[in-house]
């Protein structure tokens, strides 16, 4: 049976190319010949903007879209779709955001809410062949204006349609034609400015090597309408295929006389020329273009003339940009009111963007102009990937600014855009998200426009260089507070004095970020801190500087490598008093920013310090006796804390060990806080809590069980009897679902209930449990319930995804795996219940809505949907807030909205006199090591409080405390590297059992783990310096 | 004057504003421009030598040393160095023949180290000319320097 009639488009683009389009075309070719397929076409195209998933694959007349192509998945093409009519599904487009396969190319978002003009033929043209070009109306237009139009209505149309220059600044064209046309002189040049210098940008790049013939038959049409015979084309050298596909294309058009001597036979003469640009940014201006054209240096020259008076060798010369080009043909043949329809009242047309870092859809995206900045993010470029949080937009390349979120509904066009500080520019899109470091941002772009700069204005010359070495030292912690200033000083200086748009625009990217993002310059200025964890000189390796309390996680795991486990005990004990605990259950935000998770897995650091700490509780490595045995205790002074939790407990083993009498109220039975009434035992053993706890007594810290502020002695009395005090009660009042019956019989809360488990105290629940929320206290109650006798199911409701969940992932996956089921997208509606006692619950399913100014899709209700659930019990786990009751009336301290406590960020002191807070009192529910953060941070501030000295915190650059040589890996263990799975409790063990459920690591695994480690500790200078030594003292040792 | 130099002449008319073509072609043969070049230049086209010297230099695209037409970079920031850098340099070395610093007399090949490229998860890394690779190995690098790996038969 005869095959279907078919035409394979191949994408012949520069970025397809570099990831194998010619090895699929070979593939493709030779099995079409192998199965004698007849009737097939094959058709290389230019670039389809969508470099990201090439190589790129069309197939006609189904426009089946193939992405991401391999030589094997070409073959399977060939022999399933091309002989058996069967598409290769498992091959299409997977939508980012869905996971769904879209098939056909339409259909895909990314083309889907484009505006296709100026690109409408990349990717289904052959750029090679002229013919494919006129079939698709090609010359149509310059047939129209040579045969029925006079240059000076060619000129009218133009100025109709609104055109304005693409290359960056917006000029209208139609007047640069006219004022070009008008000029004096018989002598007149057309040149396209194809130099596109911009880095991100790759607009120009794809139209010439996809349509080159929509930007010849512009500029014929252009010289004609201005008067000149001869053309220009200036291409920059990186572009070797544009340039030769554009040779080609102008050969072709010559033979069809479409181009050269008297073409169309109407007497029009118009021959062009290929300039090829050789390195240098600045060209992209056209006095700088012209120059460069002439053999001379590019440097800009002052204008008044204009080159539409006095340009190439004085004559009169009129400079467009490719895109600008491409869209006259189009203008011509349709009409200008079918063109300024498009847009905007005054940015008529479409804007090509090049979109991309951190975007889902990384390719050429062309949208009217008008379209809101949120739209081609989110809609077209199908937002940003790994749930990471939007942080800023680039636009216009070196020349424009970083806009914030807040900004995401300007819509795009030339005076939006320049009035809130960037500019449209060629046409660079750059999505950054919060891995992305605002100065360095700036700092890139300055070093860039600052190697580019002519020399010719002192300004520009020496004022990017001032504003790029003060740039450079706030990223390295060498920082001022005055250097802000100074750098919008120097930036209005390099605008006023610059001859040309480099020098004028060159600031831009620093004011924008300043304006925009001060605070960021300030951390990292004031604070010492890279908010991106970016700045190497300043965060040293990037876990110990996330790390909330400090901790060296890069040395510990280098002194793992070298088995040095006391030593590495050591280090984690510094800065953690609470290390075994700390190692079981710290949401390990190292983990998320390390090195290694960037392109592989990030190191195990929680499990390594498990692995030490664990080692340290077998060799009884924890210290014996105290420091600071046998010291007047009253010497100092008295401080109490209200609160056995993990930020008193930290406070007050810190101000214990400063010789301070420290005693902490803790009103449960036991110390521990929530790491005793809320984290289960199967997640933190109790001897392991007691260890560390018995740790902290050895300072000399009093723990008074059983006494409750508030009841047992009252906050005014222990203002009286102590000089200062730190209170961290946490939080532990279980919010309200706020629906009819919650007070029922079966109703439980999640924080009475986890406290009720874990002090053993009795519990009594259903068969059939339910719970509300999506955080630890959920998960915990939930895999608690499941431990109970009796119980059988136990089902967690939650109104968003499993992306928006806030528990840890690990504890999700744990849940999952001991049976639990979570419905997602599901909120309670109704409390159903029986002689006072719940029967079950009314639900609805939630759907994701639109995008909110965020960027999240908030979850609406869907009508109808409401279903029942039989249950006997319900636990509502939907937040925690602190209760304040404890401190009485009058306490006089400040207090938000959400019942916490209101504290300087900095120092953690409340607006009255030596009372000071923090933890989740302060912040509402987090996590364990923020409250030891905050603990460690306040004792340091109590102290100062104590001597009477100014309570002001310094800061300092993250750096290790000992610098160890790096290890070499084997060949071997640089293939076999890879994350290792930690080790758990099987099922079966789990069943109605709290034993713990995370194990151990071996030594074995932990050696070869610790080794993966990437040392980013020893990047710093300060590293290399040191390295450099050791490596001499070698040196000189081995002779 | 050189007889390659020559035939580039010949296809341009000597004119002031052919001097960035003819600077190109001239580093598209030779990898470089060298002073006798740009001397034989500036006599051609009638722009003085010194502005011959400017404009070249004004340009980011031309070389005054010889570059090899594979200009390799090895990574030497301390991911890479962890993940076996050194050794790969060396291997690097022994393969097109040169060291750090070096251009091969063929003009085939130079050589240089580069603090971080920024690609630390795929360690240790090297550039060639525009590509990455990421993950080397031994073999690799023999794949990548189109040498068979010492030991094994030429033979299929």
């Amino acid at each position: 049976m005869k095959n279907k009639s078919r035409k394979i488009f191949i994408c012949h683009g520069t970025g397809c190319i570099s990831s194998g389009s010619l090895e699929i075309r070979k593939v493709i070719e030779e099995e079409i010949k192998k199965l004698k397929l007849k009737d097939v076409e094959i058709v290389p195209t230019g670039c389809h903007g969508f470099c990201q998933r090439g190589p790129i694959v069309i197939i006609e007349p189904e426009g089946i879209f193939y992405s991401e192509l391999k030589p094997e998945d070409a073959k399977e093409i060939v022999h399933s779709h091309l002989k058996n009519n069967k598409p290769v599904e498992r091959l299409f487009y997977p939508d980012p955001i869905t996971g769904k396969s879209i098939p056909h190319y339409p259909d895909i978002d990314f083309y889907k809410k484009q505006q296709r003009v100026i690109l409408q033929n990349c990717g289904h043209i052959n750029p090679e062949n002229i013919d494919h070009y006129l079939k698709v109306n090609g010359y149509k237009a310059l047939k129209k204006a040579l045969l029925n139009m006079k240059p000076k209505d060619i000129i009218d149309e133009i100025k109709k349609a609104g055109l304005r220059g693409r290359g960056g600044a917006g000029f209208p064209t139609g007047l640069k034609w006219e004022l070009c046309h008008n000029a004096s002189g018989s002598k007149k040049y057309m040149v396209c400015n194809a130099d596109e210098g911009d880095p991100g940008a790759f607009m120009d790049r794809s139209i010439l090597e996809a349509d080159p013939h929509s930007v010849i038959e512009g500029l014929v049409i252009a010289g004609y309408a201005i008067g000149a015979d001869e053309g220009y084309i200036y291409v920059r050298a990186e572009y070797p295929l544009a340039v030769k596909r554009f040779r080609i294309a102008l050969q072709q058009a010559e033979e069809r006389e479409l181009l050269g001597k008297n073409i169309m036979g109407t007497g029009f003469n118009f021959k062009m020329n290929v300039m090829e640009g050789a390195g240098a940014f600045v060209c992209g201006e056209e006095t700088a273009l012209i120059a460069s054209i002439e053999g001379r240096s590019g440097r800009p020259r002052p204008r008044p003339p204009f080159p539409v008076h006095s340009g190439l060798w004085g004559k009169p010369t009129t400079i467009d940009n490719v895109k600008t080009l491409a869209n006259v043909p189009r203008i011509i043949l349709n009409g200008a009111e079918w063109f300024s329809k498009i847009g905007t009242e005054k940015c008529t047309g479409t804007a090509v963007f090049a979109l991309t870092g951190q975007v889902a859809n990384i390719g050429l995206v062309e949208v009217a102009m008008g379209t809101p900045l949120r739209k081609i993010i989110y809609e077209v470029g199908g937002g940003i990937p790994n749930h990471k949080a939007f942080k800023a937009v680039q636009t216009g390349g070196p020349s424009g600014g970083c806009l914030p979120a807040h900004l995401l509904n300007l819509p795009v066009d030339f005076d939006s855009l320049t009035s809130a500080g960037s500019m449209m520019g060629s046409g660079g899109m750059v999505v950054m998200d919060e891995d992305t470091c605002i100065v360095d941002v700036a700092r890139y772009f300055i070093d860039f426009t600052q190697k580019e700069s002519c020399g010719e204005c002192v300004p520009c010359r020496l004022g990017t260089k001032q504003m790029l070495d003060i740039l450079t030292d706030i990223s390295e912690g060498k920082g001022k507070l005055e250097d802000i200033d100074l750098l919008i000083e120097l930036a209005e200086g390099v605008k006023m004095g610059s001859l040309c748009g480099l020098g004028k625009t060159a600031p831009n990217p620093v004011i924008t970020t300043i304006k925009y993002f001060r605070d960021e310059y300030e951390a990292h200025i004031k604070y010492k801190r890279c908010p991106a964890v970016v700045c190497k000189e300043i965060i040293s390796s990037p876990c110990q500087h996330t790390c909330p309390i400090d901790t060296e996680a890069s040395t510990y795991i280098a002194l793992i490598a070298e088995k040095r486990y006391k030593d590495a005990f050591d280090i984690i004990l510094k800065d953690n008093p609470l290390p075994s605990v700390v190692a079981r259950v710290c949401h390990h935000p190292c983990e998320s920013k390390c090195q290694a998770g960037k392109w592989a897995e990030p190191i195990s650091i929680r499990a390594l310090k498990r692995f030490v700490t664990d080692y340290a509780l077998e060799n009884d490595l924890y210290p014996i006796t105290k420091i600071n045995s046998g010291r007047d205790l009253n010497a100092n002074g008295k401080v109490a804390i209200i609160g056995a939790g993990p930020g008193g407990l930290t406070a007050g083993y810190y101000l214990a060990e400063m010789e301070y009498d420290v005693t902490i109220f803790e009103a449960l039975e036991t110390p521990g806080g929530a790491l005793a009434a809320c984290i289960p035992e199967y997640r933190l053993p109790r001897n392991i809590l007691n260890k560390d706890i018995e740790h902290i007594k050895k300072s000399g810290v009093m723990i008074r069980t059983n006494t409750m502020v508030g009841k047992d002695i009252s906050f005014n009395e222990l203002i009286k009897n102590y000089k200062a005090i730190f209170i961290a009660t946490g939080a532990f009042k279980s919010r309200k679902l706020r629906i009819a019956n919650e007070d029922a019989q079966g109703v439980l809360d999640a924080m009475t209930f986890l406290k009720d488990i874990n002090l053993h105290r009795e519990v009594k629940i259903g068969n059939h449990v339910g719970i509300i929320g999506g955080g630890n206290a959920a998960v915990d109650a939930a895999r608690c319930a499941k431990r109970i006798q009796g119980c059988e199911t136990v089902i967690i409701y939650y109104r968003r995804t499993r992306v928006e969940m806030p528990a840890f992932k690990e504890e999700v996956d744990a849940a999952l795996e001991e049976g639990i089921d979570i419905q997602f997208l599901t909120a309670p509606t109704k409390i159903t219940v029986k002689n006072g006692k719940i029967i079950g619950i009314e639900c609805i399913r939630m759907k994701l809505g639109d995008l909110d100014s965020s960027g999240r899709r908030r979850p609406i209700p869907i009508e109808g949907s409401e279903f029942t659930v039989d249950l006997d019990t319900l636990i509502v786990a939907i937040g925690q807030d602190p209760d304040l009751s404890f401190l009485g009336n009058h306490h006089g301290l400040e207090v938000s909205k959400y019942d916490t406590i209101v504290v300087s960020s900095e120092t953690y002191a409340t607006n009255r006199e030596g009372i000071f807070a923090g933890g989740d009192v302060v912040t509402g529910a987090n996590t364990v090591v923020d409250a030891m953060s905050a603990g460690k941070t306040a004792a340091r501030m109590i102290d100062k409080y104590m001597r009477e000295e100014n309570i002001s915190r310094e800061y300092q650059l993250t750096r290790p405390s000992m610098y160890i040589s790096p290890v070499e890996l084997t060949e071997e263990e640089i293939e076999e590297a890879k994350r290792p799975e930690i080790p758990c409790l099987p099922l079966k063990e789990r069943v109605y059992d709290y034993k713990e459920v995370d194990l151990n690591m071996s030594e074995e695994t932990a050696i070869k783990e610790a080794r993966r480690c990437l040392r980013c500790d020893l990047e710093t200078e300060d590293a290399k310096k040191w390295l450099e030594q050791t490596q001499m003292t070698e040196v000189n040792r081995n002779g | 004057m050189e007889e390659k130099l020559k035939t580039i002449f010949s296809s341009f008319k000597g004119k002031e504003q052919e001097l960035i073509p003819i600077l190109q072609k001239v580093q598209d043969e030779y990898g470089y421009l060298s002073k006798p070049t740009m001397l034989e230049i500036a006599k051609f086209t009638r722009v003085p030598e010194s502005q011959v010297y400017s404009v070249a230099t004004f340009y980011g695209q031309f070389r005054f040393t010889p570059k090899g037409k594979k200009h390799v970079m090895v990574c030497r920031g301390t991911a890479c160095h962890v993940r076996g850098a050194p050794r790969i340099l060396g291997e690097v070395e022994k393969l097109i023949g040169i060291k750090v610093g070096e251009t091969s007399p063929d003009l085939e090949y130079s050589l240089e180290t580069v603090a971080c490229i920024g690609a630390c998860g795929l360690a240790p890394n090297m550039v060639v000319n525009d590509v990455t690779y990421g993950r080397l190995t031994n073999k690799k690098i023999h794949e990548i320097f189109g040498r068979k790996e010492k030991g094994k038969s030429d033979e299929k």
